[in-house]
């Protein structure tokens, strides 16, 4: 039954919707245990309903809830009042949904995802490619580097993101019907905050690498007006992606006003363009 | 292999990894820095590819999936970079603009396939009350619309992309889009910084 869930798990977002978000994809992976719990089929029928309701939550940790919702179903089966712990159930379903969203958003969307990036941009810098940073810059690559990087990522993020799914399954159902089931599975806040100060580690790594870099590739320069114009346009650039932030708009501003403002001076105006390097 | 049947390949491949961003999975398959140099190396250029991927990638990492915002498409805009430079015949930095673009704009579409699958919840419940069980039919209709509408949506821009290399005087914008293209590693440098540098921030 577990395993069943948990391969079914991967497929908890699909037929996502803005009715009901993840309720056609949180039945399917509650169908292993439903089946299993009721031998009768209008019970069957009745809890797999029960299950398409309105539902959404973290994908990665939306396992912590199958598990509780199919250990709640296993001890509704087995009781002589059903309705009494069936009537928790939607609440259960609900607060845990929540609570897991917000561990989850935090943790994979805002500091996993991002660091498998950084991952990518420490592989390829450890293997001498810096094509991603000057992009006029062809050096050869092997293809295995190129495709290293993204792949470093996406084996650390997914070990993480597989782990959670499995142990999530396991810990909702030891604790299935408590509305603060499993959340006490890791330090959460120890956690998030483990990495924060990682990712903001490796950002600093990455982006003292990369003025390094081009600090280097025009030492040939010495200091002169060109240096400092060469040195200051990133930084430029880093200025106004925080000040488009604090305006509210998005980088697709920031990029746009970038494109607009090169095609006018170098394209229109016909100004002869630089490279960042030497 | 005609560029065409390339094309149509790394389309449908594009919209297969597409999935794995909601779909199914959620590895980070469909991340644009493994769509990148995957079609890249399948269409004969890794390099740009991989460089298209990254750079993509630099600047969706401002977007987070938060409930039922709908981000930019990275597996779009990768997709849709790359075969505009590969089988468009666009220089890699105006391919590169054309991919952002693609996979903001595939944002409002995204949108309408979910919104599309709002009426499926009272169809199923029916089915389940008539005593069909099985939910796998509906999520292999799911997989496949959402794996089509990417795939028609890659090709779609790399016409367009083929079309637009076509244009006289198109090699004039490459000293501006070249010159931009080169900024846009510090402006996706940024946007990685400050993500961790506002949460050391905010915990202080």
């Amino acid at each position: 039954m577990f395993l069943r869930m948990f391969f079914r798990s991967f497929f908890i977002q699909a037929g996502w919707n803005y009715e009901r978000f993840q309720n056609l994809g949180f039945a399917f992976c509650m169908q292993p245990a439903l089946e299993k719990i009721h031998a009768d089929r209008e019970k069957l029928k009745a809890a797999l309903l029960r299950h398409l309701q309105l539902f959404n939550t973290q994908p990665y940790m939306a396992s912590f809830v199958l598990g509780n919702m199919a250990s709640l179903e296993e001890r509704a089966a087995a009781s002589p009042d059903p309705e009494a712990l069936l009537k928790v159930l939607p609440g259960v379903k609900q607060a845990l949904g929540s609570s897991y969203a917000s561990i989850g958003d935090r943790i994979f969307w805002g500091r996993l995802k991002p660091m498998t990036t950084q991952l990518c941009l420490l592989v390829w810098a450890a293997g001498g490619y810096y094509g991603w940073l000057f992009t006029g810059l062809d050096t050869p690559v092997s293809m295995a580097l190129l495709l290293a990087g993204p792949l470093t990522g996406i084996v650390f993020y997914s070990a993480f993101a597989v782990y959670w799914r499995w142990r999530g399954l396991k810990a909702g159902y030891a604790c299935g019907g408590e509305a603060s089931c499993g959340l006490n599975s890791a330090d959460w806040p120890g956690l998030t905050r483990l990495l924060s100060t990682a990712g903001f580690l490796m950002s600093l790594a990455i982006v003292l690498l990369a003025f390094g870099l081009l600090a280097a590739l025009n030492g040939g320069a010495g200091f002169t007006g060109g240096l400092v114009l060469k040195i200051g346009l990133p930084l430029a650039v880093l200025a106004l992606h925080r000040a488009a932030r604090a305006l509210g708009r998005s980088v697709f501003f920031a990029a746009g006003l970038l494109l607009a403002a090169s095609v006018l001076v170098f394209s229109v105006f016909g100004l002869r363009p630089f490279k960042l390097y030497l | 292999m005609t560029a065409a049947l390339k094309a149509v390949l790394s389309a449908a491949l594009a919209g297969l990894l597409g999935l794995d961003s909601v779909q199914a999975g959620q590895f980070l398959l469909s991340r644009p820095a493994f769509v990148g140099p995957v079609l890249g190396w399948l269409n004969g250029c890794p390099l740009e590819g991989a460089r298209l991927g990254i750079l993509l990638e630099l600047l969706y990492i401002d977007f987070i999936p938060l409930g039922g915002v709908v981000p930019p498409s990275g597996a779009a805009a990768a997709a849709a970079g790359v075969l505009a430079h590969s089988a468009g015949g666009l220089a890699p930095s105006l391919s590169f603009f054309i991919g952002l673009a693609a996979g903001r704009i595939f944002a409002p579409l995204e949108y309408r396939l979910r919104v599309s699958r709002s009426p499926w919840s009272a169809a199923i419940e029916e089915q389940v009350k008539a005593g069909d069980l099985s939910l796998r039919g509906w999520l292999a209709r799911s997989l496949l619309l959402e794996n089509a509408a990417l795939a028609a949506y890659v090709l779609a821009w790399t016409a367009l992309a083929a079309g637009l290399a076509r244009l006289p005087g198109v090699g004039a914008l490459y000293p501006g889009t070249d010159f931009a293209y080169s900024l846009m590693p510090w402006l996706g440098l940024s946007g990685l910084y400050f993500r961790f540098r506002t949460q050391i921030y905010k915990k202080a």
